[in-house]
């Protein structure tokens, strides 16, 4: 046993760290979100060139072959710059399940496109008025030439820059099934939202026929058990998001509070200010070492539905109070846009309640330990 | 990372398991064991603690961690973490020498003198009991403020003042104790670390009732005691910095307990009392359930950090902490769940009132070994790198402080 990251785990989370920090600096970040569209697509070829992007899909298929935890600690550091790329949309909602389900053309379709930077992906897990992501209620009905989707998918993470999206539907002969959407097709109407951390997400509008190669793993793929692993990665990869936006928040609010004077000394000297900061601070390492334990599992497939429910409690609900607490010890300039420590606020309020807030995971744990007694 | 067993440790278990089963009864789960609330039963639970130490010990079992030179077994922090694991499924305790094998034994291994390291092997064997005269009734979060004087007089100290909360010296054969040995130096370069024989004349343990029910906090009274020169750690007037390893690794032992309950007995207690379906009540169990994940996973940091040779310092503080919260949250739960009946105390309350007095009793997890506060400093400047809170008096003579006007 050991808790640690690994020597070869630590290159990674430098590389992309050094990466970050390089190519997502207050400024470019505050440029990206005033004049682009929210997608910094010269950070995400460095990301490329840099092969992060590729790190966790299989050799195979063009990757290095790394898994979950490798992925988490990039997150971890696109986190902390709050940096305005579709790492998660693509890798943890996209690549992942497409390596894992795909049958070998649509793996040779979407992952070396992937790894060289040429394709942004994402998956479509919200429906309207429906709060489980397991039964869905956009409809897949067989035609002639594949499957007529029909449904409305809100809040889909970077949907408009998107080759593809995964969407889930209930298909006419009752199973659930996942399928490889190509949004700008005719009749898909993609309506750009606005959402609380800025990032792009829009609502997909869909009346459209894919083709029967589209979807995910051919007809035999198992719908159900494709949207668990969507599901399990796309809580972890938040959970590593927020852990990259708590850590970073607190280190902020660390040194504003010691470089301010009030009363002739820092206000951190202030035992009232001081506790906050250490309360933050020991609100974030539980959502370190759940977030690296749900990782670690997932990626070694042993059973992990509780670690990933409880990793996203703690990123959800640990994650909000960390992020209102540096808010508040910034005084003023929290709400001081040209101030950066708003967006680490705006992304912790975001990932709380993306795919479930606390309650709504507390609510699925304690489903499972009366179940499994475990 | 690395987070199962590995082959190894796989193999350990199995011989630890096996070992166990021969030598010690099982638990029975369905059987509640509160704290020994009468003198007798502290007397008899510490006589079982100084047995079952004994047949660690001659089974080759005893001070998993430590090196072979002191007499241990030489293992990893792994192996302690593993036996422990399964030395928990079995109806047997070692709770008295937690301040000898997990304070003082790591204090002296670092900063002791070869003769004093020869302690090392009875409160291995189970012969001699420890405890730490630290706290006064002046100072607690200030603990740099102590009084107790200390007086060399020809080859001997003299020590006399008062120590309180002084868990188990009903019990103990030896004590560490903090003295003030310089008061006209600051008041953290005053202070030497000795160890005390507890039947030396002069010292008297009178008991502290507690609010549990139990007292298993002392106050001890030192009149005129005897210490050889022999018995100081480290240097005269450097007693402060070695303090600091104990209290460390207090931290790491208070964080990185076991609570007395499981999450399963919160379940059935629900279940009993048909509160299952009270969505509060379900919340609270999944949260408690959150917590006790992370207190685990957070044990396994800490065992990788110390497996590394680190000094347990934030880590510790962090889980300490942690852990103090959650036994106050999850014992609130408790007597939530359990309603008006929640209000019972003693044999008329569910499993004799464990419940009540764990409750109580979460005011010696969030207070001892530095408090709740003591903790969110240490994050704050050691985690964090805020700045050290201004203190009037860290550089005046200790004799001229307010602290040590009595």
């Amino acid at each position: 046993m050991n808790f640690d990251i690994s020597d070869e785990q630590k290159v990674v989370s430098d590389l992309a760290r050094q990466i970050f920090e390089g190519h997502a600096s207050v400024e470019r970040v505050k440029y990206i979100e005033r004049e682009g569209d929210g997608f910094d697509r010269d950070l995400w070829s460095e990301l490329a060139k840099a092969n992060l992007l590729g790190l966790c899909i299989p050799e195979d298929d063009g990757g290095s072959g790394f898994g979950l935890v490798e992925l988490g600690l990039i997150l971890e550091e696109q986190g902390r710059r709050v940096a305005p790329v579709p790492v998660w949309a693509t890798l943890a909602l996209g690549a992942l399940p497409i390596a894992e389900f795909g049958t070998a053309a649509q793996r040779a379709q979407w992952l070396p496109g992937v790894c060289a930077g040429d394709v942004v992906l994402s998956a479509a897990l919200n429906e309207r008025g429906a709060d489980d992501a397991l039964r869905p209620l956009t409809t897949a009905t067989r035609t002639a030439n594949g499957w007529h989707l029909k449904g409305f998918k809100p809040t889909v993470p970077a949907a408009q820059f998107a080759q593809r999206v995964l969407v889930t539907a209930r298909q006419d002969d009752g199973r659930i099934g996942v399928f490889l959407l190509d949004p700008t097709q005719a009749g898909v109407v993609v309506e750009p939202v606005r959402a609380t951390n800025h990032q792009p997400h829009a609502h997909l509008v869909i009346d459209t026929v894919v083709s029967a190669e589209d979807r995910l793993g051919g007809p035999e793929g198992d719908g159900e058990e494709q949207i668990h692993f969507i599901l399990e990665r796309a809580l972890v990869g938040l959970c590593a998001l927020q852990l990259g936006v708590c850590g970073a928040a607190i280190e902020q609010t660390a040194a504003y509070t010691s470089g301010r004077l009030q009363f002739s000394k820092p206000l951190s000297t202030f035992q009232a200010v001081g506790h906050q900061a250490a309360d933050a601070f020991i609100l974030t390492e539980p959502m370190r070492v759940t977030m690296l334990q749900a990782a670690w599992r997932l990626m070694h497939g042993l059973p992990s539905r509780q670690e990933v429910l409880i990793a996203k409690y703690w990123a959800s609900e640990g994650g909000q109070k960390v992020v209102h607490l540096c808010q508040h010890l910034h005084g003023g300039m929290g709400s001081d846009i040209d101030y950066p420590i708003h967006r680490y606020f705006l992304w912790g309020v975001q990932i709380e309640s993306t795919l479930g807030a606390g309650s709504a995971q507390l609510a699925r744990i304690g489903e499972l330990i009366a179940r499994e007694g475990r | 990372m690395d987070i199962g067993d590995s082959v190894e440790e796989a193999a350990f278990r199995a011989e630890a398991r096996a070992w166990l089963e021969q030598h010690a009864p099982h638990r029975d789960p369905t059987k509640r064991h509160k704290q020994s609330s009468t003198d007798t039963e502290q007397d008899v639970h510490a006589q079982a603690c100084r047995d079952w130490q004994r047949v660690l010990y001659d089974g080759g079992w005893a001070g998993l961690t430590w090196p072979k030179r002191f007499g241990g077994r030489g293992g990893t922090p792994w192996q302690a973490a593993i036996f422990g694991e399964e030395q928990s499924k079995f109806d047997v305790a070692t709770g008295a020498f937690a301040v000898a094998h997990g304070m003082v034994a790591p204090t002296l291994m670092m900063h002791g003198t070869d003769e004093q390291r020869g302690y090392l092997d009875a409160m291995l064997r189970g012969d001699e009991v420890w405890c730490q005269l630290f706290s006064e009734p002046e100072a607690g979060s200030d603990l740099a403020n102590i009084g107790t004087r200390a007086v060399l007089d020809g080859g001997e100290w003299i020590i006399n003042g008062q120590k309180v909360w002084t868990s188990g010296a009903q019990h103990s054969e030896f004590a560490i104790l903090l003295a003030r040995t310089d008061p006209d130096a600051p008041k953290h370069a005053g202070i030497t670390y000795f160890i005390l024989d507890m039947n030396s004349p002069g010292i008297e343990v009178r008991p502290l009732r507690q609010i549990t029910g139990v007292a298993h906090f002392n106050e001890v009274f030192l009149t005129d005691v005897r210490i050889p020169v022999a018995n100081v750690v480290g240097e005269v007037n450097a007693g402060w910095k070695i303090a600091h390893t104990t209290l460390s690794n207090e931290r790491a032992l208070i964080g990185g307990g076991n609570t007395a309950w499981s999450i399963q007995e919160l379940i059935e207690m629900a279940r009993h009392y048909g509160r299952t379906n009270d969505p509060v009540v379900r919340q609270g169990i999944a949260k408690a359930h959150s917590r006790a994940a992370v207190l685990q996973y957070m044990g396994y940091r800490l065992r990788t950090s110390i497996s590394r040779g680190e000094m347990p310092g934030v880590v510790a503080s962090t889980m300490k902490l942690f852990y103090a919260r959650h036994w106050a949250q999850t014992t609130g739960l408790a007597l939530t769940i359990q309603g008006a009946n929640g209000a019972l105390w003693g044999d008329s309350a569910l499993d004799d009132g464990l419940w009540q007095q764990t409750f109580l009793g979460q005011y010696a997890v969030r207070l001892g070994g530095g408090t709740d506060e003591i903790q969110g400093n240490v994050i704050g400047e050691r985690a964090l790198g805020l700045p050290r809170e201004p203190a009037a008096d860290r550089d005046l003579p200790w004799r001229e402080t307010r602290g040590s006007t009595r």
